[in-house]
């Protein structure tokens, strides 16, 4: 077959396959799918997070079980969300005896009607470097949340938590606008979130409305000497909605582990299909053409292979050796195979009596020549069908092993993200937005090869075209 | 010629189980050896608590002929080979040994006993929900094949594409969420019974509380495949020569179907179908683990859990038996149905 040919093959087929509606939304599907697996680290709000998804401090600045953001409905009440803030600008005054002063400012467009859970406040740091945080409210009012002094031998991160270590200087705040509803306060007891976001008035503790509008977060710091440095500070709000999927039980952003699992189910599903269609389709060429002894042993192998209980074998395997993601695929590749054999044994049958076999065989075609060269060709076309519609299985496959905690812990899968969900209590504590969408996305994707299975195997093969 | 179709068959088939119960003995070798030698130490450890006046030396001693005696009832003594041998020989006699953990219900501490306390409830939850299918699923199919493209053909045809990609025990999760907790929770979470057990005929009907659940999911999930598979073989028969005989014969459209067409399809429906879900009874491992039910799925997570390694591999024997049972008996009976492939078996 030359370019030409094959090209003007490929135009033939297009032309059938755009006339299936089911075919163009799976390959639509997985388009997309393929985009957002290949591009998914710039879409995701945690960038770095394949590398940290088991590390808890990567994480430590969400809020816990938080549902996703789309559940402040347009007329409910709206928490407050989650968000990473960076600084607008900044800039560096010299004061007297040559100490810089570098001064930071962080706005915050704030609407909801109830206050975030914490405020924090993340810089690096070197050095001697005293620190002054500030926030200027929409109403002009400047609270200064922490006035701290670094000593760091080394650059490190330095958190400040609002909720955690600012309630003293918010009380002081409070006092110096209302001395009596200050004096009702105990440091150990108010959320200092809630003072900071809310008018002051006397319902302020108990019945807060907050303040909406342009807050302003400021860092300031002074270097004392050459080393020191600060760089890089952020604010993090801790909502009590976080995110396109909300937030697990450990802190983490549910829609950035659903779109790093999707180059996993990719690769598993992929990859395994590809070889095991491989495999299949040339074992079922071979044992059809060979016939005789090399028949019966691929077959006696096949059943072997057909009749082992394979999710159980997979379990026990996985249970007791511990295996990576990579024994796992080799695994299921030595499994599936099995599953493109027999359709391609029986049209190999077929194919073998046709006459233009018989022809190149009288030419002196050697076997191999016509297994490789005609029977092999007019097979794998429909290959692609049987292995399109065998990615679901190994996809499901995957999660299968993976929730029961056998998985692979150095990738991220949905499968595993399910596992944690199961394990920690999501059901029960009906934190949907963990459970659902893992699930959602194995149906998805199984469903988009499904849906270019089905239509590869209504153009490919000929018997049932007709149907 | 059918009875030697059958006698091959079954015959292939005990080769199988023969060889797969061997490839498990040399692939879970050491650490099935690892534990019989665990087992073996703590026998001896408490059979020798029972010697009294006797110094350091004497009980050494004593342990070491103990040792020696049940390394050779066991085969430890002798080669890999061998051990590995007479570890297939005794898997395939069911004899599974002592589990190292878990007991049965009774207590029984030998490994084929506890598999037997929980094979019923895979078994009931299996057959329970095959039976369902059928009943639901063929109907529906028949009514999506008396009007191909219609609103039921469509939603059969779609919801089987997006059914074949779900995970059981993911609806399983949903459902539980749904059915088990919150404001809808008339179900029980997981189980099959409620504790304490109740007695005699509110205990049947505790069960069958438990089992509702479980089985709605697995049926929801079961029947658009099945109806769809009806659904096209029955449009295939629609198209023979004796179904257009029989409506030029003027028969009504409603006995053409159910009676010419249904009947013809029958042995192919049930058969495929059976198979089809049959080939699922390995999944539900998940779905039970997922529901609590007690069967072999979740003896599977209680060893896993428990690492006991014996119930692991007997539960594996079992599985992999039952497994070949059910496609050698189904090849069987479909090769009866379907003269075709006793052909292709004989080829």
């Amino acid at each position: 077959m030359n370019i030409r040919e094959t090209l003007s093959g490929l135009g033939e087929f297009w032309d059938e396959f755009r006339k299936s509606v089911l075919g163009l939304v799976g390959l639509t599907i997985l388009i997309l799918f393929v985009l957002v697996g290949s591009f998914g680290q710039y879409l995701i709000p945690f960038p770095g997070a394949t590398e940290n998804w088991r590390n808890i401090d990567f994480w430590q600045d969400n809020p816990q079980a938080a549902p996703p953001v789309w559940t402040n409905l347009p007329w409910g009440s709206q928490a407050a969300s989650s968000d990473y803030l960076i600084e607008s600008r900044t800039e560096i005054t010299d004061l007297d005896n040559g100490v810089k002063q570098q001064t930071w400012t962080i706005p915050y467009h704030f609407t909801a009607d109830q206050a975030p859970r914490d405020v924090i406040f993340a810089f690096d740091g070197i050095g001697q470097v005293p620190v002054i945080l500030t926030v200027t409210r929409p109403d002009g009012k400047v609270v200064e949340v922490s006035r701290e002094q670094l000593d760091l031998v080394e650059q490190q991160l330095t958190r400040f938590s609002v909720t955690n270590s600012g309630a003293q200087n918010v009380i002081e705040f409070v006092r110096s606008q209302d001395e009596e509803l200050a004096s009702s306060m105990q440091a150990d007891i108010v959320k200092p979130t809630r003072m900071l976001f809310s008018k002051i008035e006397k319902t302020m503790e108990n019945l807060p409305v907050t303040l909406k509008g342009d807050y302003v977060f400021t860092v300031t710091a002074l270097y004392l000497n050459e080393q020191a440095k600060l760089e890089s500070p952020t604010v993090r709000i801790s909502g009590f909605v976080s995110g396109l999927l909300g937030t697990d039980i450990s802190k983490r952003d549910i829609f950035t582990g659903i779109v790093i699992g999707i180059r996993w189910a990719l690769i598993i599903g992929l990859l395994t299909s590809l070889i095991t269609v491989l495999i299949g389709v040339l074992l079922g060429v071979i044992a059809a053409y060979f016939g005789g002894k090399i028949d019966w042993v691929i077959n006696r192998v096949y059943e072997y292979f057909y009749l082992m209980p394979i999710i159980p074998f997979l379990i026990v395997i996985a249970a007791i050796f511990k295996i990576t993601i990579w024994w796992l695929i080799a695994l299921i590749v030595i499994f599936f195979w099995s599953g493109a054999f027999k359709p391609v044994y029986g049209m190999a049958l077929q194919l073998k009596e046709e006459v233009f076999v018989e022809a190149s065989r009288a030419l002196g075609a050697s076997k191999w020549r016509i297994i490789l060269r005609h029977i092999f060709p007019m097979v794998l076309p429909y290959s692609f069908a049987v292995m399109a519609l065998s990615v679901p299985g190994v996809i499901v496959y995957e999660a299968t092993v993976s929730i029961l905690g056998l998985g692979d812990p150095s990738i991220v899968s949905w499968g595993q993200i399910l596992h944690d969900a199961e394990g920690q209590g999501a059901v029960i504590n009906n934190l949907w937005w963990w459970v659902v969408p893992p699930g959602l996305m194995i149906a998805l994707m199984g469903m988009a090869f499904v849906f270019l299975g089905t239509a590869l195997d209504k153009i490919l093969q000929p018997k049932l075209k007709t149907r | 010629m059918y009875s030697k179709f059958v006698l091959k068959r079954m015959m292939y088939g005990i080769m199988m189980y023969i060889l797969m119960i061997l490839t498990f003995s040399i692939l879970f070798n050491n650490v099935a050896e690892q534990t019989l030698h665990d087992q073996i130490e703590e026998q001896i450890t408490q059979e020798i608590r029972a010697y009294k006046n006797m110094n350091k030396e004497q009980l050494v001693s004593i342990a070491d002929e103990k040792r020696a005696q049940k390394n050779q009832k066991y085969h430890l003594d002798q080669p890999i080979v061998f051990r590995i041998f007479y570890r297939t020989l005794d898997t395939l006699m069911f004899n599974y040994g002592n589990a190292t953990v878990l007991k049965a219900a009774n207590g029984d501490k030998e490994v084929l006993n506890i598999e037997l306390s929980y094979l019923p409830n895979t078994l009931i939850l299996f057959s329970t929900q095959v039976i369902l299918t059928i009943i639901i699923g063929i109907p529906m199919g028949l009514w999506a094949a008396r009007k191909p493209n219609g609103f039921l053909d469509r939603t059969t045809s779609s919801l089987s594409m997006i059914t074949n990609g779900l995970p059981a025990w993911w609806l399983g999760l949903i459902m539980i969420m749904a059915f088990a907790y919150g404001p809808l929770g008339i179900f029980p979470s997981g189980g099959i019974h409620i504790n304490p057990a109740p007695e005699g005929w509110d205990g049947f009907v505790d069960y069958l509380w438990h089992l509702a659940l479980p089985l709605i999911t697995l049926v929801l999930l079961s029947i658009w495949g099945t109806a769809y598979l009806v659904r096209n073989i029955v449009l295939g028969n629609l198209q023979e020569d004796f179904v257009m005989a029989a409506r030029a014969r003027g028969i009504p459209e409603r006995v053409v179907l159910l009676g010419h067409t249904l009947r013809t399809s029958m042995p192919a429906i049930l058969t495929i179908v059976i198979l089809g879900l049959f080939a699922s009874i390995s999944g539900n491992i998940v779905f039970e683990i997922i529901f609590g039910w007690p069967g072999l799925g979740k003896l599977y997570w209680v060893a896993i859990q428990a690492n006991d390694i014996p119930v692991l591999m007997g539960t594996l024997a079992i599985s992999t038996l039952i497994n070949i049972l059910g496609f050698i008996i189904l090849d069987i009976i479909y090769g009866w149905l379907d003269p075709r492939i006793k052909v292709g078996g004989k080829a």
